[in-house]
């Protein structure tokens, strides 16, 4: 794909709807449960039955005071529901209940890291120094609002479902608890609206809000996207795609858009406002429906709900019992463990990569040493087991036995990761494993004498090219030490031994 | 007149005190209550009856009670429902053919609390489609007579439950009330009729027609026995958010006939000549000086929104309602068309087929008010109207303790002398709308008849101060004979 040209920015703005961690849905008892069989969780509300009448469940409001603290946002004292009046077959009231003019949380931000120099320039792909954390700086995303509403159910087209042409209807869905959470048009290219998507969902996860996971429709995006000339003040015209549901697509999908309304001005046209879909195959947006045939939503404050008031001690409250969010945990990282800023970001994506760096560096004594075996090595077993740290069998008891014991001299970096896939995959006691594998570090010097002399017996033309003033074999000698040793010789010993042999 | 027939056309006090005294059994009651409905099909006042299940309901009362053991003063006692109030598998049609074949599977909170109370449901009263209309003409079931003259309406929406409980079908009815649909109909029949403060009673299994104003109120004979039946389906309902969480006083007690020192406000906005039955504003005038003799204080009081009250409901009401019938849609329950061609045929001719006319209009008056462009000049301006006529009945409770008018300007009105004239089919609520904008208590009771036709006359209490207004209403019957006033036999 093409890149966007340096004569033109995006402008990017993003609407992300996030499913509430609630046991039952916005308004009706039903339980909010994923997998089930179509159509078992509904009560008599979510069936939108005559006479029945919606009951605000406390628990949203909760976690919306939650996000909005975690949003440096004002949770406003009092807001309203309003009906948002459509007709769909899986929207039953032939309504949905949102908030418009006056919703729960408004003005917050959110702080995403960009590549230095990464940022407005277009796709920035290809920017990244190969190997080298990148640099990073700091930029502040403005959110305009959060509001909760409820979600559709599903309609199901599907012939091999619906067993005929007709289409089905799931209401598990329907009813279940969402927070809109509206960023202002700060983002400037597709990386930015990534970065501020894995913040937020950082932040939600954080927080119990959310579990914000994309495959399961638990944390959806719309893009808004408009391109200019660099240095113009004014907004393009702006198209919407809706329903992106990964990292890559909504990537893909704002850079494709770009590009198709710069290819369109180009040709001397014009962008019109319109809905887009993204088709993930062919990375292609297209005109879903124009702006100008949209329906009139006809809102109008709920007569079936009451205001919603939130007292100021309640907010304190809240804000008292919240947990400490990213940016302070990477923040105290950074001082408290002397890490990097890339290691500290790393290590605070989520609350238990953080919790566990935190524990194991308190057991292992050793911190540096254990955010770079978690960032290293724990996060590419999860990577290649495709798994989450739950999953794993290592615990920071063992991970923080295991680098002690490295840090003591009695377990070889090289042995230890040797033992690791195991520790990961059966857990167990390090200490234990190393001394039934005989993997304990050989420091005696007279045994590592005996390698030594060993091995310069077996290679003595090498020895004698190190002799005449090449220091290239030394390594391969090392090496061969070393296996002899089984590896469990220390290294640093090693090298001194057979400097002081070889060289007299 | 057998022992349960003459039962069944007291006072809910005296079927009590009859049922345990073992004068009938509830059976017989219900029993009686079911023939007098047969009898009087020619009403249309019932549309649906639970003879087998309300049969089978009453000798489980009727042992109850033969053991001392009642579980209320509505025990074993026949009642009719609204037939937009649920009661679990039973139908609820709203007299729409879009509900025509709907069975409800859930109970409302009200029909839950009278089923507990051991009260026997016998069936389901006709009204408006939906409760829109002043008639009960609107109507799959056909439109319901006024039991005092078979050729006129007997009011709406609520109609099928005044008739019935006018023509002693039974001692007590529900209905609801959104702008007039319980005292208007009370008023045509001849019946004491009450719509509480708004969210006093849960609207929980009511099928909404305007949200905001909707409210579940009792029909009965005597101000004391819609007194008894609120008593027992008022109180706070978790399910229902506008319903408020003040406890409900004791009714009975404050009934004491002693009405002395009471000040009743007299809106001048609603006593004009002008558009006003004659004879309905004497009977009304009566009825105040028969009050001052009692003791209670008359003092003029202005309402000066007054004027603008039927657009402000009308706006609010039908706005509402376009958006509360939405999920009438043919797709999970409910009327679906034939053959549909593709969603959109669906939905058209769902709904085309569905409601009635007055129905549409209202729907297609609501979506208009509501639509972008229009909402602040309509919807915006009738919610800032609403405000200011509830300030008006603020500031008129400051110098009174309730307020007394007709029900409505004329007697009940000739079948079909309206119906191809909305605008002045809802005229006829122009003294009732107003209760419901400010979420006031009202009542309407009989003080006499204007050639030959019941006249109604309005209570409006403070809000949620009922016992005011059925103090004063109970007090008035102690002192005439108005309520004993009953429709011909013509059976």
């Amino acid at each position: 794909m093409s890149a966007l040209p340096e004569k033109y920015e995006m402008v990017i703005g993003l609407e992300v709807h996030t499913h509430l961690k609630t046991e039952s849905k916005l308004f009706s008892p039903a339980p909010v449960q994923y997998g089930l069989e179509p159509n078992h969780s509904v009560h008599p509300i979510d069936l939108a039955l005559p006479g029945v009448l919606p009951v605000l469940n406390e628990r949203v409001v909760e976690l919306a005071i939650r996000l909005g603290l975690s949003i440096h946002a004002t949770v406003n004292p009092l807001s309203i529901f309003a009906r948002k009046n459509y007709f769909y077959p899986d929207l039953p009231k032939g309504y949905q209940i949102s908030q418009f003019e006056e919703p729960v949380v408004s003005d917050g931000w959110l702080d995403i890291e960009v590549e230095v120099g990464g940022a407005g320039n277009g796709t920035g792909k290809g920017k990244k120094k190969k190997g080298a954390a990148p640099e990073l700086e700091r930029k502040r995303i403005g959110i305009t609002r959060a509001h909760i509403e409820e979600d559709a159910g599903k309609s199901i087209h599907d012939i091999a479902i619906a067993g005929s042409d007709d289409s089905c209807i799931d209401l598990n869905r329907a009813g279940v608890p969402l927070l809109e959470i509206v960023s202002e048009p700060d983002i400037r290219s597709a990386q930015e609206a990534t970065a501020y998507l894995r913040g937020l969902r950082s932040i939600l996860r954080y927080i119990g809000v959310s579990d914000a996971d994309m495959e399961k429709g638990q944390f959806r995006c719309d893009a808004n996207v408009s391109i200019r000339e660099r240095g113009a003040k004014e907004f393009g015209t702006r198209t919407e795609i809706k329903n992106l549901n990964s990292f890559t697509s909504v990537e893909d999908a704002i850079e494709a858009e770009a590009i198709r309304q710069f290819e369109l001005i180009e040709d001397g046209g014009e962008v019109v406002q319109a809905t887009m879909g993204y088709d993930p195959e062919r990375r292609r947006t297209s005109v879903q429906r124009l702006k100008e045939n949209s329906d009139d939503y006809r809102y109008f404050p709920d007569p079936d709900l009451i205001p919603l008031r939130i007292d100021p001690a309640r907010i304190e409250a809240v804000r008292g019992e919240l947990p400490e969010l990213p940016e302070e945990k990477r923040a105290r990282f950074e001082s408290e463990y002397a890490l990097s800023a890339y290691d500290a970001g790393v290590l605070t994506a989520s609350r238990t990569l953080g919790d566990f760096f935190e524990e194991t560096a308190k057991l292992s004594g050793a911190p540096k040493q254990t955010a770079n075996w978690v960032t290293r090595d724990v996060l590419r077993e999860l990577k290649e087991r495709e798994c989450e740290l739950e999953d794993l069998a290592l615990t920071p008891e063992i991970l923080g036995s295991l680098i002690k014991l490295i840090e003591e001299g009695r377990l070889t970096a090289r042995n230890a990761a040797q033992i690791f896939p195991d520790l990961v995959t059966d857990g167990g006691n390090p200490e234990a494993l190393m001394v039934e594998r005989g993997l304990e570090a050989v420091s005696d010097v007279g045994a590592i004498d005996g390698f030594v002399d060993e091995v310069i017996a077996a290679n003595a033309d090498v020895v004698q090219q190190v002799r005449d003033g090449d220091d290239k074999p030394l390594n391969f000698l090392m090496g061969q030490v070393m296996k002899a040793s089984q590896g469990k010789a220390e290294p640093g010993q090693v090298r001194k031994a057979l400097a002081a042999k070889i060289r007299g | 007149m057998g022992s349960s027939e003459s039962l069944l056309a007291a006072s809910l006090t005296e079927q009590r005190e009859g049922l345990d005294r073992g004068d009938a059994t509830s059976s017989e009651l219900v029993d009686a209550s079911l023939a007098r409905i047969a009898a009087h099909a020619d009403l249309s006042a019932v549309v649906s009856i639970r003879d087998a299940a309300a049969r089978a309901e009453s000798e489980a009362a009727s042992k109850r009670i033969a053991d001392g053991k009642a579980l209320s003063v509505l025990d074993g006692v026949p009642i009719l429902l609204k037939d937009n109030i649920v009661q679990a598998g039973e139908p609820a049609t709203c007299s729409s053919r879009i509900l025509e074949d709907f069975v409800s599977p859930y109970d409302a909170t009200v029909t839950e609390k009278l089923r507990a109370a051991g009260a026997i449901i016998v069936g389901r009263t006709n009204m408006d489609e939906f409760a829109m209309g002043s008639s009960t003409e609107n109507s799959i079931h056909g439109e319901a007579h006024n039991p005092w003259d078979r050729s006129r309406a007997c009011g709406g929406s609520s109609g099928g439950s005044a008739a019935a409980v006018a023509a002693g079908l039974v001692p007590l009815a529900l209905g609801s009330d959104t702008g007039g649909s319980i005292r208007q109909p009370a008023s045509f029949c001849g019946v004491v009729g009450l719509k509480p403060t708004y969210g006093r009673v849960s609207r929980w299994g009511l099928v909404a027609f305007a949200s905001s104003l909707d409210q579940i109120g009792p029909f009965g004979r005597r101000v004391s026995d819609c007194a008894a039946m609120l008593e027992m389906i008022a109180g706070h309902d978790a399910r229902d958010s506008t319903s408020v969480p003040e406890a409900v006083p004791a009714l009975g007690a404050a009934m004491t006939g002693d009405i002395e020192g009471l000040t009743i406000g007299l809106p001048k906005e609603y006593f004009v000549e002008e558009g006003v039955e004659p004879g309905v504003l004497a009977r009304v005038r009566e009825a105040i000086a028969t009050l001052e003799s009692a003791g209670a204080k008359v003092t003029p009081v202005s309402l000066p929104h007054t004027e603008h009250t039927i657009a402000t409901y009308y706006l609010i009401a039908t706005a509402e309602a376009s958006s509360n019938l939405a999920r009438f849609d043919g797709v999970r329950y409910g009327r679906r068309a034939d053959k549909v061609e593709d969603l959109q045929d669906l939905y058209m001719r769902s709904r085309s087929e569905g409601f009635g006319a007055e129905v549409k209009r209202r729907i297609v008056l609501g979506t208009y008010v509501l639509s972008a462009g229009y909402y602040d000049a309509y919807y915006g301006k009738a919610q800032r109207v609403r405000t200011l006529i509830r300030r008006d009945f603020e500031k008129a409770f400051e110098s009174c303790d309730l307020i007394v008018t007709p029900t409505t300007p004329e007697t009940a009105f000739g079948l079909g002398a309206k119906s191809g004239d909305p605008l002045s089919m809802y005229l006829s609520d122009v003294y009732t709308v107003s209760a419901n904008l400010a979420g006031l208590p009202g009542l309407s009771m009989p003080c006499g008849l204007s050639d030959g036709m019941p006249v109604g006359l309005q209570l409006i209490g403070k809000p949620l101060d009922e016992a005011t207004i059925l103090r004063v209403g109970d007090a008035y019957e102690r002192l005439t004979e108005h309520h004993l006033a009953r429709p011909p036999e013509t059976n």
